[in-house]
């Protein structure tokens, strides 16, 4: 169980930094990325171009495609949720 | 050399403006893929010609309107080549009819090759390029687009929606390092126009301002300058390349 959390907070540190190299987002820390916060206006204040960015970024990253906007709207609510998907991705299905 | 090493899709470029196309980018220093989708005969001919310039192309048969041929067709290159840096949308047919002898499947087949083979194109390679932040999208109209044609609701409404499709897309993607622009060609000297009497030739020239027919050089000499570094502010265009005629 440990072990899960402890994989969980070092994916979504991961992704955080990922989103920040990837996007230039020269202003922004690590450390100020809220994992519950969303990730587009509000929150973070990227937008739909991000989104093609980081959906590009991540796929290559994590060997996973993410060819529905739906899926994708949902991934990418917050760095909580897409650390969610990315772990859900890689469980196998039964 | 100015395009060397860079990675060039250009669709129906076995025949015609897109052959010369393929083959201009070729000397320019580029790896060329071109796909065609049944002239046995002027593919190996082309294979012939770039073969003789580069020995970095790939000629693929395959229906640019097919998802599955198109995905299969880019999977390939970039596999072997690992992305692809300008894309030329050129793959085109017309059927010329008048609307009330169009059928369901005369207008089908044209607005699937034209527009939806432009659209699986882009839309397959579209990941590679955003992953660079680099990108040349150059897709082929006409001057039916805009000034319409009897005979041609098809093949223009076609190329109408590859003008939107190209000024669309060079919004969605101007961030990113990728531009997207369309040439429009006027009457070019090709297979084509080569069957056309001699009369129907005349009228056509009087038409055009140049008092000629073009070249496919100088279609390509507009898509190799969109694909340029100098041309890197460009996007959302249309360049005519048609001796004066809109």
């Amino acid at each position: 169980m440990e072990n899960t959390v402890k994989n969980t907070v070092q994916l979504r540190e991961f992704l955080k930094k990922m989103i920040i190299d990837t996007l230039l987002l020269e202003d922004i820390t690590v450390a100020e990325i809220e994992n519950n916060a969303p990730l587009f206006r509000e929150g973070l204040g990227l937008d739909s171009i991000d989104a093609l960015e980081l959906v590009v970024a991540i796929e290559k990253k994590f060997n996973i495609i993410i060819e529905d906007e739906d899926v994708g709207k949902t991934a990418f609510a917050s760095i909580s949720a897409l650390a969610k998907f990315i772990q859900d991705g890689f469980q196998p299905v039964h | 050399m100015e395009f060397k090493d860079k990675r060039i899709i250009v669709t129906g470029g076995t025949r015609g403006i897109g052959k010369s196309i393929a083959l201009s980018f070729a000397h320019e220093g580029a790896w060329v893929a071109a796909n065609y989708s049944s002239d046995d005969e002027s593919a190996a001919t082309t294979e012939k010609e770039l073969a003789r310039v580069t020995p970095n192309f790939r000629i693929f048969k395959a229906d640019v309107s097919s998802r599955s041929d198109v995905e299969k067709m880019i999977k390939t290159i970039i596999d072997e080549w690992e992305h692809v840096d300008i894309l030329v949308n050129n793959a085109g047919i017309i059927n010329d009819k008048l609307l009330m002898f169009l059928n369901e499947d005369d207008w089908e087949r044209v607005i699937d090759v034209n527009l939806k083979g432009t659209y699986l194109f882009s839309r397959a390679i579209i990941k590679t390029m955003i992953g660079r932040k680099f990108g040349r999208i150059i897709n082929i109209t006409s001057p039916s687009a805009l000034q319409g044609r009897a005979g041609q609701t098809n093949y223009a409404a076609s190329k109408g929606g590859i003008i939107s499709f190209t000024k669309s897309l060079a919004k969605e993607m101007a961030r990113l390092g990728i531009t997207v622009n369309a040439v429009s060609p006027g009457v070019i000297t090709t297979p084509m126009t080569a069957n056309l009497n001699q009369e129907i030739k005349c009228d056509i020239t009087d038409r055009i301002p140049m008092r000629r027919l073009g070249r496919p050089e100088e279609v390509a000499a507009a898509v190799l300058f969109l694909a340029s570094p100098e041309a890197a502010y460009i996007t959302g265009q249309i360049l005519a390349v048609d001796g004066g005629l809109t």
